[in-house]
């Protein structure tokens, strides 16, 4: 690989992620090896390539390569000297290191504390540009001189006011310079004449021969202006616009500005958009320069196909509204603004751009000022007929399109209003009737957008959004793939009392598709206003008359369990509660899966045990998947709470960084003769035990050498290194080779290991010396992470017994010694985490009611819950008794 | 702070997080899942031609406006610089970058796929590798100066310009040496939406666009183009310039398409002086409301047992000089089977059937007629059981003929430019060479006995 190579992979590397990269190796280093190989001395054309790469990174990220102000003077004398000793002809490269040592000036602050190396970077950058029409250098070198003009002008743009006392020099260079570089002397004097004046605006009472001081000044560079920070902000970004004392003798700066402009059209469009844009702040700031100085430009500007200069003559109509543009401009101008939105000729993103300028037209006489969004008076439902959105537009512009008419409409008069309102009608109803057709994803998403927008506009019109409202139904029970982005929509228009979306679409529920009605029931049972009545009985439907019971599919257990979740604080309950309990009755003892039936006896119990309210309660706090505002609190409650205390999650989790970290099972054996052998075997040496695991969830074991066994002493022990990619139970078969007394070598199986689940628990792996608080905050982190639900791996579950003998904390006491994370018996309350390699959690929360002890469990992979459940170890552990028995 | 106006990343930035995001809210990955809420949410404003980012999830911290332009496989973004407190957040027309970083992405564009509009890899990929220097000429320090030039422009027979006593502009790289040529190009395009309903109204509009190519000596020559129409010619709308074009006459920027009842119809004779680039350029452009479509159709379609029973008839209109480049007409038929037998008679040029049997094509040739009318009559069989191409619109009896056809020589509306009307202030005799032509787009006939979608305006 040749030097090039490699430095393009470091640099791809270093761009990618710097913290990443700098990760690997110091900045320092890093920064030194960049400025070494840019001082190598040897040229060719693939070494060049590779030294503009590096000073790009220079250019690209200043800061991160130059933490501190010393650094970076540093760096710009050594890019200086680099600077010098790169050939006058390779252009491409000098230029990237001028713009390099200027970023890195710029942004370590060595400008703004005026470094001497800042300042003999300005020196060399004037004295570049003093080079005018490229007498000196040749136009081969006409590169570097505008180069140096974007320099300079990136300067002043950082450090206002920096060439503030320059600017008859600069005036007389722009005025020499006829080559094609005059538009940069041109952009770098107004931007100084621009911000000197904005500089002088501060002072009070200028006089005339302060004021004319600023057009005649020759001399070193400001470096004291730069406490004017806002100045850099443009006008319309200000409250008040900053203005001269009145009656100043504007002549010569008249002369000035009235030569700017008639040359400005020799300007490239964008930077002549950019002149124009500094001339209307000076002339805003001015009080004796008249507007009218802009009037012979208007008409070339109102008929320009360019967006800059579109965009730029409607900054001069906001700053001067009806001082420069009459009524009649104004109309026009919104006229052809209107007609430029819907050119056949022009850009989407550019007429999406104009859509955008019609809402904010700057308007002579804007009904509000405050600045909030309101549309303007002139854009009429007239007007804005010709931007009505069509099937054929594409969907931005059709969305644009319609919330541009949609605010029309708002403001219209009736009669108009009814009219068009109808129309728009019709276009969501068009809409509608191609999803209905056709359900590619942007059409769903795009008239659904569009049907919410019209919503939002036009919610008080029932009959319209009822209409609506039946279309979407209909169209839901044809297709119900539909329910994710009914039930996002429904979600939307929450706040505006509709007619309830979902509802409706509740009653257009069939068997097909049961995953996608399950959501949309959930959905549904969040809605107070609807009863509930059709989703119970169709669960019972469903639920008696398929398979689905015996299929017991975890999943869809989970979902039809959700449902009920959101149905048990329902406000109208009562209407239907026999039947949601016979239902949960149902699949209690029915469904073929432990986990559901566990969770749908607790359903049960607490629905005919408790009050509704009581209910709501419990449920609002304890129960998984509840509403979502709940955890949220709790968890901002939390980190209030702890404040500055560090978050040992972090520090927890941190500690997986470490290669190997954690993903170790140690079990220990004693390796002993079997009963009887041959006394051959009594004394046996060399052993080497060799495993293999009988499945892939686990890492190949390496080898263990033991010495000797003999059969009359003390039998040594073994310790088992496993190492899990998923923490399920295994077996592992075992052989041995080894030698006895005579030299023979033997080999032979030994009886399989079996290793059981709770075998490969771990304690949670925190340092030793850690606090009790501390890990019971990784506890409550982890496992408000796993209740959040957002990993689709996390589950929760919940497990209830009767403990018969032994008491709950004897129990405890026995299975969970080493796992406790706290042991508040007094308010009978127990919190386990059992930590299974590589990085899995068990997390259970017990808790012991009057007659029985209920145990909430979390884990961050579900497919654990089946070895806790199915072989019954939970059971076996409390001895239990099922809660449906108790009660 | 440095005075980043644009972000631009030319390296690989495939890796990144806001890549990954803007892909999915280009709807670019997971295509196929039919609902990702970040980017699927009806309250998503995907309206503006600024996209939001939101790097951190709902409620984090976001990337805004981030400009993008999508062409192929191409993504171009760029991040113009908010100068302005991001909260309450800033109008977009209130940020002069917007439109800045709106000319800088049009121009890279250009740039890299050429008037075309296809390059081919290895050109684009030579292209993208220009992109860096490209980048430190048009936009160095991320504040752009100039657009890139479009592709494939660079002009022959250019001499780089000494510093003389007259300003070169700054769109113009040099001089032109040797033959004075100046060309100028009409292009007219006419669309149509007819109906053939008295409940529906039939719309058609017509836009045009000069473009020049001027090769003409000296550093700001005088060049000027004059349209001019017949007598009671409707007027030239919405007509928009390049910024080469020195002055205007205020009368000629009086019509614009959105103004219904403009009397004052100024009607011509529109002369656009101007200073010419080097390159090919769009001097100017417009719509125009022309009284009559130049051809005039009606498309009955007819559900019959088992089968489709078709009826055109294309009627040219009489100004309009019958001698086309290529005519045909498209009759698709969506959600069918494949066709089986076609049993279709023409009056007149032959009908095709296409290979994907989901397809007449009916190639009317060079000329209509004498009468100036062809008609096509017959049915079409779907006997087939393989399912046809789909479309959400066309279902049931909603269905279209698709006119494409090129007059060559000849504008509809007799916008005229000829010889006289381009002046040259020159030294030297210029050769002055005009082009005209009228070219269909969107021009459709719909089935006047199905419902059609509604278009209040094209």
């Amino acid at each position: 690989m040749t030097i090039a190579d490699l430095w393009d992979q470091r640099i791809s590397a270093f761009l990618l992620s710097p913290s990443q990269f700098l990760a690997t190796t110091s900045t320092e280093s890093f920064l030194a090896e960049l400025l070494h190989e840019l001082r190598n001395d040897k040229t060719n054309d693939q070494l060049k390539v590779t030294k503009t790469l590096l000073v790009s990174v220079l250019l690209e990220h200043p800061t991160i390569l130059c933490p501190s102000a010393s650094v970076g003077e540093e760096t710009a004398l050594e890019l200086l000297s680099v600077f010098s000793h790169t050939p006058q002809k390779s252009i491409v490269l000098k230029c990237n290191v001028m713009l390099a040592i200027t970023n890195v000036i710029i942004c370590t602050s060595c400008l703004n504390t005026h470094t001497k190396t800042a300042e003999d970077w300005l020196d060399l950058l004037f004295q570049m540009i003093q080079d005018i029409n490229d007498y000196r250098c040749g136009l081969s070198q006409q590169p570097i001189r505008a180069t140096a003009c974007d320099c300079l002008r990136e300067m002043e743009t950082c450090s206002p006011g920096l060439l503030s006392q320059k600017l008859e020099a600069l005036y007389l260079l722009k005025q020499q310079e006829t080559t094609v570089l005059h538009q940069s002397y041109c952009l770098l004097y107004t931007l100084g004449l621009k911000n000197a004046i904005r500089i002088l605006t501060n002072q009070k009472d200028v006089t005339d021969l302060e004021f004319k001081s600023i057009l005649g000044g020759n001399e070193g560079f400001a470096w004291k202006s730069n406490q004017l920070e806002l100045t850099s902000l443009p006008i319309n970004m200000l409250v008040q616009v900053p203005r001269l004392t009145q009656g100043l003798d504007c002549k010569d700066l008249k002369s000035i500005m009235s030569l700017l402009l008639e040359e400005s059209y020799l300007l490239m469009p964008i930077s002549q958009s950019a002149l124009l844009r500094e001339l209307v702040e000076v002339v805003a700031m001015v009080p004796g320069l008249s507007r009218t100085l802009f009037k012979s430009q208007l008409l070339r500007l109102f008929g320009t196909a360019d967006v800059s200069l579109m965009h730029a003559t409607l900054f001069m109509k906001d700053t001067f509204t009806d001082s420069l543009f009459t009524t009649e401009d104004e109309n026009f101008l919104l006229k052809r603004l209107v007609g430029m939105a819907q050119h056949p000729l022009l850009r989407i993103t550019e007429k999406l751009f104009y859509m955008e300028c019609i809402l904010h037209f700057p308007e002579n006489r804007p009904i509000s000022s405050s600045g909030e969004e309101s549309l303007p008076v002139l854009v009429t439902p007239r007007l804005a007929a010709f931007l009505h959105p069509t099937v054929f537009n594409d969907s931005a512009t059709m969305l644009c399109r319609l919330n541009l008419l949609c605010l029309v409409h708002l403001e219209a008069n009736e009669g108009e209003a009814d009219k068009g309102i109808g129309f728009l009608f019709d276009h969501i109803m068009a809409l509608l009737k191609i999803v209905d057709n056709d359900g590619s994803r942007e059409v769903v998403v795009t008239s659904l957008r569009a049907l919410f927008i019209f919503l939002m506009h036009f919610s008080g019109m029932e009959e319209l959004s009822e209409k609506l409202i039946d279309k979407l139904c209909d169209m839901y029970s044809r297709h119900s793939r539909l329910a994710p982005n009914l039930i996002g929509l429904a979600d939307r228009i929450q706040e505006h009392p509709r007619p309830s979306l979902v509802g409706q679409v509740a009653k257009r529920l069939t068997i097909h598709n049961l995953s996608w009605h399950l959501k949309v029931l959930k959905r549904v049972a969040k809605e107070g206003q609807i009863t509930q009545r059709n989703t119970i009985y169709l669960l019972l439907n469903v639920l008696i008359n398929s398979n689905l019971c015996e299929r017991g599919n975890w999943q869809v257990g989970n979902a039809v369990l959700a449902v009920y979740r959101n149905l048990l604080d329902h406000p109208s309950i009562d209407q239907v509660f026999i039947e949601l309990a016979d239902l949960l009755q149902y699949i209690s003892i029915q469904y073929d899966d432990t986990d559901i039936k566990d969770h749908a006896r607790i359903y049960y119990t607490l629905l005919t045990n408790l009050s509704w309210e009581k209910l709501t309660g419990v449920l609002a706090k304890r129960l998984d998947g509840g509403r979502a505002k709940e955890p949220a609190q709790s968890s901002s409650e939390s980190v209030e709470a702890t404040g500055e205390v560090r978050n040992w999650l972090e520090v927890y989790q941190g500690q997986f960084q470490t290669p190997g970290f954690g993903s170790e099972v140690t079990l220990r054996y004693n390796l002993t003769h079997a009963k009887e052998t041959d006394p051959l075997f009594d004394k046996v040496f060399t052993i080497c035990l060799h495993f293999e695991p009988k499945d892939s969830n686990y890492a190949k074991v390496t080898d263990i050498h033991v010495p000797c066994v003999f059969r009359d002493r003390k039998s040594p022990e073994v310790k088992v290194k496993l190492k899990p990619f998923q923490p399920y139970p295994t077996s592992l078969c075992v052989s041995a080779m080894f030698t006895t007394q005579d030299g023979r070598s033997w080999h032979s199986r030994l009886p399989d290991v079996s290793v059981s689940f709770p075998e490969i628990f771990l304690p949670l792996p925190l340092p030793p010396n850690s606090s009790r608080e501390c890990r019971e905050q990784v506890f409550e982190r982890i496992w408000e992470a796993t209740a959040s639900g957002n990993s689709d791996k996390s589950a929760i579950s919940l497990f209830c017994f009767k403990p018969e003998d032994k008491s709950l904390a004897d129990l405890i006491k026995t299975h969970f010694q080493g796992y406790l994370i706290t042991d508040q018996q007094s308010e009978r309350s127990w919190k386990v985490l059992l930590f299974l390699p590589p990085k899995c959690h068990i997390l259970l929360k017990i808790t012991q009611a009057e007659d029985a002890a209920q145990v909430s469990i979390a884990t961050d992979n579900r497919e654990l819950l089946p070895f806790l459940n199915s072989n019954r170890w939970l059971n076996r552990c409390f001895a239990g008794v099922h809660l449906h028995r108790s009660f | 702070m440095p005075n980043p106006w644009l972000e631009l990343s030319t390296w690989p930035f495939q890796r990144t997080a806001s890549y990954k995001l803007l892909l999915t809210e280009l709807g670019l990955v997971d295509a196929d899942k039919p609902y990702v809420e970040v980017r699927d949410d009806c309250a998503r404003q995907h309206r503006s031609p600024a996209v939001e980012l939101r790097l951190d999830g709902p409620g984090g911290r976001t990337l805004w406006p981030l400009l993008t332009f999508t062409q192929g496989a191409l993504i171009l973004a760029c991040l113009p610089l908010v100068e302005a407190p991001p909260e309450p957040r800033p109008p977009l027309p209130s940020l002069a970058s917007v439109s800045q970083g709106l000319a800088l992405l049009s121009g890279l564009q250009d740039f890299l796929c050429g008037p075309g509009g296809k390059p081919e890899p290895d050109v684009l990929a030579s292209r993208l590798a220009a992109l860096p220097s490209v980048l430190l000429q048009v936009c160095p320090l991320g504040r752009p100066l100039d657009t890139p030039p479009p592709a494939g422009s660079v002009p022959a027979a250019v001499a780089p310009s000494p510093g003389g006593a007259q300003k070169q502009p700054a769109w113009k790289a040099g001089v032109h040496r040797g033959r004075v040529v100046v060309s100028v190009a009409l292009t007219e395009k006419v669309r149509s939406m007819q109906y053939g309903k008295s409940s529906q109204q039939d719309i058609w509009d017509v836009y045009g666009m000069v473009m020049c190519k001027c090769e003409v000596e000296g550093v700001l020559p005088n060049v000027s183009v004059t349209l001019t129409l017949p007598p009671n010619g409707s007027p030239l709308q919405d007509i928009l310039v390049h910024p080469c074009v020195t002055s205007l006459d205020a009368s000629i920027l009086t019509a614009c398409s959105v103004d219904e009842n403009d009397c004052s119809a100024f009607s011509g004779p529109y002369k656009f002086p101007f200073s010419p680039p080097l390159e090919l350029f769009r001097l100017c452009s417009y719509t125009s409301q022309v009284p009559m479509p130049p051809i005039l159709g009606s498309y009955q379609l007819k559900a019959e047992e088992n089968h489709l029973k078709a009826n055109v008839v294309l009627k040219l209109h009489e100004s309009v000089k019958n001698s086309f480049e290529y005519y045909e007409a498209h009759i698709p038929f969506f959600n069918q089977n494949l066709m089986g037998s076609v049993e279709v008679k023409v009056s007149s040029g032959q009908l095709e059937v296409s290979k994907e049997k989901s397809l007449l094509v009916w190639v009317l040739g060079q000329k209509f007629p004498k009468s100036r009318e062809a008609a096509l009559e017959g049915t079409v069989h779907f006997s087939g059981t393989v399912a046809g191409p789909t479309d959400p619109l066309c279902t049931g009896l909603t269905a279209y003929i698709k006119l494409y056809f090129r007059v060559a020589d000849a504008v509809f509306r007799y916008c005229r430019v000829d010889q006289h009307s381009v002046q040259v202030y020159s030294s030297a005799k210029p050769r002055i060479v005009t082009t005209r032509e009228l070219v269909s787009s969107e021009y459709y006939i719909w089935n006047s006995t199905g419902d059609a979608p509604v278009s209040l305006k094209i």
